[in-house]
């Protein structure tokens, strides 16, 4: 037995990996995150407005996200349902922040890793000089800039107030969006994936995951020859808040189920090596993030690497790359519609009251998986809040009966940069994880 | 220039905003990163270690994030390098996290108190006190203008807090599309709209807070409050204060007044401003 402490590179925040070896193979694995910067305890007696500037705070690459499930859960608390264009502009500007995140992990946090065991792939997932590397910043400072046409900046903006949007978005916006996006489309098609738009769709439809060229391609071989293909694998139970381009619900047995209950949701007590609250449905860890997405949304390809390989390294990440074109599809569809609403008014409630008080939560998709808000105000004041991020569901540590599902993932693995792959196929963040 | 891009506790906001640079491949020509810990391939604990370990000197450290009081790597970092640049309000002020925890600081300051983790007196060693660039983020023309300026041996001017001159001599409200709205008094009534100004009823600091996010625009094309989001005032030590979204007045007036307007001179020009409002400014403001 001997026990290894590994710091890991890229990640958003600071991370551990503790692994317990046992004739050269994994046998116990623990997630340890810690520094704590304390974001809910700063909300306590503030003003319910404040939250919608304080909480994008806790993360800065899925800031976006936090707005979106602080201003449903106030929304909630308020009895007040938003305008129709403000909650397209939001799911628009919230599904950016997710491609951009997308982009970056792929090229920026996860490929480099393949770096090390392949000296040829350097040219272009070598950080700072690798050439896709820089195309791919390119990109993703783009999407950014679509996000800021609506909410003013990116990261860190509070555009979204109870009842919908500060801004006034019109018909430039949406076109230079539109040119954005096909942008990122024609990105994706020529290197992501390496094919022409046709052949791909068809080898969506026909859920074709070995056709696949480009660096997806690439990624593919490199798993397949370091054995990653079928390695990684968790509980194949999977969750989902819904609220994008498909329902919520869960993933269980094979079966996807419909409806979320959050009665059902458990937020455990932190344990002794993380400062990370482990969050249980049911009773049982599920994964969140793309591939819950995926597997509910019912994406082809999705769908049959998952049949054949299950939760594995390699199936986690495809879903996030073949998420980027979801998303892509789905805000095309929604900005059609927002053309058609531009003339109405941004929020249906103009003036904030002051003073309330009432509760409610919010529950989001952000890049990572399910976001949940929850706040009780009185008379305007901040009671109680509380957020569970979606690495808490990935990242948190064991309970009483389950080991957390990145360390399930972990366990088999042969040597420690396998285990830090398959941690990063679960896009690690420390930084929100314990805000 | 070799810079070393050191996080602590941050949200790593400050490294995305810094990657919108719109020639950041350029720029990473002219500059070596030599170490960013969300990018680079070793752990920071390790890079960390190796740089005090050979002592050796390199051109600038850039700090993201909030300090604890004892952290003495960051403090013998911070001795080594030619230039030190706080990157956020919370490596210049503390910001949220010294919220949380009175242990927390940033490099100069604790929020307005002086001294932070390295005293009031520190100079680095190419002979400046700490460059401050402050905001939550800042602004990726702030980072990547001060690196260019420091790589071509610029000393920025600061201000009295440490920030260069450069990027906080104005305030937000410059270059703002409703200043016309603010000048003839048309506040906006509610938000979700382009017309009116921010200021009364709002919360909008942009008259209070040094900052040009109105004209380097972010992300190349848009500010807080141009898409009618007051501006919150994070470029400033008291960030966040409470009731961000809410103005709050004495008797009809703000309590809080433009920087370098007087009480009486502010009511009077209000009073008519009010009375001569141009036609094309009112209505549905
Ligand atoms: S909205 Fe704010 S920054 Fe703009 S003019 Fe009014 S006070 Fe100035
Ligand atoms: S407008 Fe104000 S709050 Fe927004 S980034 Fe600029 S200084 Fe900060």
């Amino acid at each position: 037995m001997r026990l290894e402490n590994l710091e890991l590179p890229r990640v958003e925040g600071e991370a551990r990996l503790e692994l317990l070896w046992k004739d050269g193979v994994v046998e116990d694995a623990r997630v340890c995150i810690t520094s704590i910067r304390g974001v809910e305890k700063v909300l306590m007696g503030r003003h319910y407005m404040d939250a919608l500037v304080i909480t994008p705070r806790v993360c800065g690459i899925c800031g976006h996200a936090h707005l979106m499930a602080s201003v449903t859960a106030i929304e909630k608390a308020l009895g007040v349902e938003p305008a129709q264009k403000g909650q397209l502009v939001r799911r628009i500007t919230q599904s950016l922040e997710i491609l951009q995140n997308h982009i970056k992990w792929f090229y920026l946090f996860l490929m480099p890793d393949f770096v090390l065991l392949e000296k040829s792939v350097r040219e272009f997932y070598e950080p700072f000089r690798g050439r896709r590397w820089q195309d791919a910043i390119k990109v993703a400072s783009k999407i950014a800039k679509g996000i800021a046409l609506f909410s003013g900046q990116w990261p860190h903006s509070s555009y979204a107030v109870p009842g919908g949007i500060t801004s006034e978005p019109s018909a430039k916006e949406v076109t230079t969006l539109r040119q954005i996006l096909s942008e990122l489309r024609d990105f994706f098609l020529k290197y992501t994936v390496g094919m022409e738009e046709g052949e791909f769709i068809s080898c969506l439809r026909e859920g074709s995951w070995r056709r696949l060229g480009g660096d997806a391609g690439l990624f593919l071989e490199l798993s397949h020859r370091e054995g990653l293909l079928e390695a990684g694998r968790s509980y194949d139970r999977f969750i989902s808040g819904g609220s994008l381009y498909f329902p919520c619900g869960y993933f269980m047995k094979r079966v996807v189920h419909g409806k979320l209950r959050v009665e059902q949701l458990q937020e455990l007590e932190s344990s002794s090596y993380s400062g990370a609250k482990p969050v249980r449905y049911r009773g049982m860890p599920f994964e969140t993030g793309p591939l819950s997405r995926q597997l509910i949304a019912g994406n082809p390809i999705t769908k049959s690497m998952h049949r054949e390989l299950r939760d594995s390294f390699a199936v986690r990440v495809m879903a996030r790359v073949l998420e980027v074109w979801s998303l892509t599809e789905a805000i095309e569809e929604w900005t059609q519609r927002l053309k058609e609403v531009l003339h109405e008014r941004s929020t249906s409630l103009g003036r904030f009251p002051s003073k309330f008080s009432g509760r409610g939560y919010g529950v989001v998709e952000a890049a990572r998986g399910t976001l949940i808000h929850s706040v009780s105000v009185k008379e305007g004041t901040v009671q109680e809040y509380s957020i569970i991020t979606p690495s808490q569901w990935n990242l948190g540590p064991r309970c009483e009966n389950f080991l957390g599902v990145a360390e399930r993932a972990i366990l088999g693995l042969k040597s420690p940069l396998h285990a830090q792959m398959v941690l990063r196929s679960f896009d690690l963040c420390s930084v929100c994880t314990t805000h | 220039m070799k810079v070393f891009w050191l996080q602590r506790l941050t949200c790593c906001g400050n490294t995305h905003s810094f990657l919108n640079y719109e020639s950041l491949n350029t720029l990473l020509k002219r500059v070596e990163l030599i170490y960013h810990p969300s990018l680079s391939q070793k752990p920071q604990e390790e890079a960390v270690e190796e740089l005090l370990r050979r002592g050796e000197e390199f051109d600038i450290l850039l700090v993201e994030g909030a300090v604890r009081r004892d952290d003495r790597e960051t403090l013998e970092l911070c001795r080594l390098a030619g230039y030190v640049v706080a990157v956020g309000n919370c490596a210049v002020y503390g910001n949220i996290p010294a919220l949380a925890n009175a242990n927390v600081c940033g490099l100069g300051y604790r929020f307005k108190e002086k001294g932070g983790l390295l005293g009031e007196g520190f100079r680095s060693k190419g002979g400046l006190p700490v460059i401050n660039l402050s905001g939550c983020p800042a602004h990726p023309e702030w980072i990547a203008g001060t690196l260019l300026m420091l790589s071509e041996g610029i000393k920025p001017r600061l201000d009295q807090w440490g920030r260069p001159e450069e990027f906080y001599s104005s305030l937000t409200h410059w270059g703002c599309t409703r200043n016309e709205y603010f000048e003839w008094k048309v506040e906006a009534q509610e938000l979700g709209s382009k017309r009116g100004c921010l200021f009364y009823h709002f919360g909008c600091r942009g008259p209070l807070s040094y900052s040009s996010c109105n004209t380097i625009l972010w992300n190349g094309v848009n500010s807080k409050t141009r898409a009618g989001t007051s501006c919150f005032g994070c470029t400033e030590y008291d960030f966040p204060r409470t009731g961000l979204w809410e103005t709050k007045q004495y008797a009809g007036i703000p309590a809080e007044l433009p920087i370098g307007v007087s009480k009486r001179g502010y009511i009077m020009l209000s009073g008519v401003a009010k009375m001569f409002t141009p036609e094309r400014l009112k209505g549905e403001a």
